[in-house]
């Protein structure tokens, strides 16, 4: 334990994190006085400061949002580091499984960072109407985050301090492979289907978008994304190995690959999140996101893009398929 | 057309507390388009902060504040900020320029948030400045000038965005009879150009000039 | 939004107050100065030892009795070589010599000159000599530290070794070994194998261990098994262990460090903290006067979010620059010493320049965020300050 702790990239990553929940807590407690006395009638000095401490919530959310951003691909470049201090490990995938702690910790990264950008798009909201309408939605949706931020950074200390340097990993080619009858794929897919269904959902999920489809936008995205995460692995991501076994999501992260795996997975987490925002700030708060639509649907197709680029190129390459 | 409304309005300092103190009872007051209002009294009348109030540097106790259609007695700071940015421009009687920065930057703060490109921002500081004939001394920085060169500098500030409402908080109090002279003259070109004006002032010169539309007297808080 | 007016304000009110911020620049590229130079240093020494590992042999194998290194017959090493699977074996003699009137000592290591070498440095060394002078007469090529020790000691062209038996040895200096290879060679002698042994009072068929390679990944778990089972009182390590043991090592003292740093970044928020407290409360009046003309409180933390980054990164360019000079060109002096030890002999190494993209990272992270976090809450208080109070 005492080598992880003792690396850098952990050092700085829990010690941004350290700082990162101080803010958070400090924000917290103003949000709970705010929530309390909050009443935008009265005119009085103690209305007049509570404005001002929304300002200070505003300012923490927007820093440590910012921040949170960047340490989450940081947070993968770290275990990536890790491997190099873990038996059996050849990149991020063996470290996160290191311990039970590490797939929740990413996934719940994820969907902090999901409702923190919510949060931002109604704060605009709030702050464009002359009453602070929103003001007790977003301050008790960040008391929700807060919540989650917490299990977050008990999550942080507890996988950092249990990952064993003695105890071997598996590696991704254990985890993630298809021989010897082992199918990763859901649903009982077989490769053929996933990459049609990958195309035919992402077709989908762009008309639903074009056409302002708000509920059908979402749900296809939430599907696009279960989809698209299978796909990457287990077809685009050998393109992108030029190995038909090798099936990692977190291999393409590494300078080898030229960190493709940002791009990838960023362009997908990205346009996945846009459309989440949209739909809700769509549905519940009636906002037009048509300057929005443009930018979802061109990172879509990016992603899609860079994708099957691998695989044509390949080709054009190579004359076969893998 | 109404430029300022006021109905009913009340302000009070440090309220419940032992040093509270209403320093505005019950103001109700309208000023038209075009005119030329003087707010007259002596110090600690209240001049000063009817004015930070209807330019919404303050919020009100109770009552209206109601400012070219826009209630502006209870706008959050962003709101109250644009609508200062857009209708309002203020001359502080310490001139409250930004002192190691030089004239032309001086003029161009209020625009800087404004959505204007570079170029049609310093267009308008151009013209800002020469109205107020102050463009000689574009590069200068502020704290190398004389007091009537920052007052011009204020005024070419106050005008840059080109304002309905101009609002004076004793604009004449540091400067000599000549710049004075100058001053007042620059307000009635103002007042040709179809702003509306009102100027908080305790000096005597001001209420028997042919451009002032009226005179109101305020004294303990209250208008009389 | 960040238009160009901004920026030109930005830049304007920043060099019109550089003063106000040249205490927290300095502070800064010290903090920053410190942290690379340490990073620099320990990842740069990191990368040298991996790749000089990656030329050493896979597999030695040493005798332990009691926990201490013992001899090993010599007939051992074609036993070892019997087995299958296992190439290039070689037997070694080192040891440390301890010139006891200073307490300081030499790594002799004993190579058959005639002999294909498993280490890739050694493989080096003996290649570019001529055996032929060299084993004129008991000669030694020693390393610039040893080199250095003993002409202190006015030992020019030889150096007498005192034996075990009592017996005196004096072995001619023949070349001293380059300084490149310092981190390695600085306190080591190389010598024909049969001195070595005369030096430690050993015998002619008595070795310290013997290496060897196994060129098939697959194999190297069975060949361990097989070599503990063939002899009951060795210790078989293989490269690996190694490279994960200097792995280890060098993300420990550079992570060490880093926690020690943590105090240095504690007290740094606190100064800053304090700093700017001071700092924005001298500015109040200018953000009152921008709040009056205009200016929101977002438009006021804009600008200070602004102008702290733009400190950030100016105080973060010149940090690892000035880091980067210090270690690549001037080898770290006085950091050096604690990194490689100076225990022993002085040691003078020239640092090869690796710097991955993620370290830049991480020092960038481990500066900004606690700067940044330090000035927020000020940045915050002077924002909302009401214009009428700070004009006054």
């Amino acid at each position: 334990m005492n080598e992880i702790l003792f690396s850098n990239e952990v050092i700085v990553y829990l010690l941004s994190e350290t700082i990162i929940y101080g803010l958070l807590f400090l924000s917290f407690i103003v949000s709970l006085g705010i929530l309390k006395s909050w009443n935008y009638e009265n005119f009085n000095q103690k209305q007049f400061i509570l404005e001002n401490r929304s300002y200070l919530v505003e300012s923490i959310l927007f820093f440590t949002l910012i921040l949170k951003v960047f340490l989450l691909p940081y947070f993968v470049y770290t275990i990536d580091n890790l491997s190099l201090l873990i038996p059996g490990a050849m990149c991020g995938a063996g470290v996160i499984e290191a311990n039970s702690y590490g797939n929740p910790l990413l996934i719940l990264k994820m969907i902090i960072l999901f409702l923190s950008g919510l949060w931002f798009s109604i704060n605009r909201l709030d702050l464009q109407k002359k009453s602070y309408p929103y003001l007790t939605i977003k301050l008790w949706l960040f008391v929700a985050i807060f919540f989650l931020l917490s299990i977050e950074y008990s999550l942080d200390i507890a996988y950092f301090t249990h990952i064993a340097t003695e105890t071997p990993v598996t590696c991704c080619s254990v985890l993630f492979s298809q021989v010897g009858g082992a199918n990763g794929l859901p649903l009982g897919l077989t490769l053929a289907k996933l990459v049609w269904l990958f195309y035919l959902v992402y077709i989908l999920l762009m008309l639903s978008i074009f056409l302002e489809k708000i509920l059908l936008s979402v749900f296809t995205s939430a599907l696009f994304a279960f989809i698209a995460y299978y796909a990457v692995v287990y077809f685009f991501g050998t393109y992108v190995y030029q190995l038909p076994t090798h099936n990692c999501p977190f291999c393409m992260l590494q300078s080898y690959y030229y960190y493709v795996g940002y791009l990838i997975w960023g362009l997908l987490f990205f346009s996945v999140y846009l459309i989440f925002n949209y739909g809700v700030m769509s549905y519940f708060f009636k906002t037009n996101f048509q300057k929005n639509k443009a930018m979802i649907l061109s990172l879509l197709t990016a992603f899609v893009f860079v994708c099957s680029a691998y695989v044509i190129l390949y080709y054009v390459r190579n004359g076969v398929f893998l | 057309m109404n430029v300022i409304t006021i109905e009913n309005m009340h302000k009070i300092y440090h309220e419940n507390s032992t040093e509270e103190f209403e320093v505005l009872k019950n103001i109700n007051l309208v000023v038209k388009k075009n005119e030329m209002v003087i707010v007259s009294g002596v110090s600690g009348s209240g001049k000063s902060t009817l004015l930070s109030l209807v330019a919404a540097l303050e919020k009100p106790s109770s009552g209206k504040i109601i400012v070219l259609e826009e209630l502006v007695s209870k706008l959050p700071d962003i709101h109250a900020s644009k609508y200062r940015a857009k209708h309002i421009g203020i001359i502080f009687q310490n001139f409250n320029l930004l002192e190691s920065l030089s004239v032309e930057t001086n003029v161009m703060a209020p625009l800087i948030h404004s959505g204007l490109t570079f170029s049609q921002i310093e267009e308008k500081v151009q013209y800002s400045m020469k109205l107020a004939s102050i463009e000689h001394k574009a590069t200068q920085e502020i704290r190398l000038l004389s007091g009537g060169e920052k007052q011009r500098c204020a005024i070419a500030r106050a005008l840059v965005h080109n304002p309905e409402l101009i609002l004076c908080d004793e604009p004449t109090a540091n400067l000599d009879k000549e710049n004075t002279l100058k001053f007042i003259s620059l307000l009635e070109t103002l007042q040709e150009l179809g702003k509306t004006i009102v100027i908080a002032t305790h000096d005597p010169l001001f209420d028997t000039l042919t451009c002032v539309s009226r005179v109101i007297k305020m004294e303990n808080g209250r208008i009389l | 939004m960040l238009n160009n007016a901004f920026l030109h304000f930005l830049t304007r009110m920043l060099y019109h107050q550089k003063n106000k911020h040249i205490g927290a620049i300095l502070i800064s590229i010290l903090v920053i100065f410190l942290l690379s130079a340490v990073l620099f240093l320990s990842t740069s020494l990191q990368t040298r030892v991996q790749k000089t590992l990656k030329g050493q042999s896979d597999f030695t194998i040493s005798r332990i009795q009691a926990g201490n290194s013992i001899s090993i017959p010599y007939h051992w090493v074609d036993k070892v070589g019997a087995l299958n699977g296992i190439e290039s074996v070689v037997p070694r003699v080192h040891g440390r010599y301890f010139f006891t009137p200073k307490g300081k000592s030499f790594l002799i290591v004993g190579v058959d000159f005639f002999d294909e070498q498993n280490n890739k440095l050694l493989k080096s060394i003996v290649g570019t000599l001529d055996l032929k002078v060299f084993l004129k007469q008991d000669s030694m090529l020693v390393g610039s530290g040893v080199s250095t020790f003993l002409k202190q000691h006015y030992f020019k062209n030889t150096f007498t070794f005192k034996t075990p038996n009592g017996t005196f040895k004096e072995v001619h200096i023949a070349k001293v070994l380059s300084s490149k290879s310092n981190l390695f060679t600085n306190d080591m002698i190389v010598m024909p194998m049969h001195l070595a042994q005369e030096i430690f009072g050993m015998m002619e068929n008595e070795i310290t261990d013997i290496t060897f390679n196994v060129p098939n990944d697959a194999e190297w778990d069975t060949v361990i098994e097989k070599i503990y089972l063939m002899f009951y009182d060795v210790r078989v390590v293989d490269k690996r262990e190694i490279q994960k043991a200097y792995e280890s090592l060098y993300n420990y003292k550079g992570g060490l460090f880093l926690v020690l740093f943590l105090v240095v970044i504690f007290t740094f928020i606190l100064i800053l903290y304090q700093r700017y407290s001071m700092v924005y409360s001298t500015e109040r009046k200018e953000i009152g006067i921008l709040r009056a003309i205009g200016w929101s409180i977002n438009d006021i933390l804009k600008l200070k979010f602004y102008e702290n980054i733009m400190i950030v990164f100016v105080s973060f360019f010149w940090g690892v620059v000035l880091a980067y000079g210090y270690v690549f060109f001037l080898d770290a002096p006085f950091l050096s010493s604690i990194f490689l030890g100076e225990a022993n002999l002085k040691n003078h190494v020239h640092f090869l320049p690796v710097i991955p993209f993620g370290l830049l990272g991480s020092i960038f992270l481990f500066y900004a965020v606690p700067f940044l976090a330090a000035v927020l809450i000020p940045a915050w208080k002077i924002a909302v300050t009401p214009p009428k109070e700070a004009m006054l």
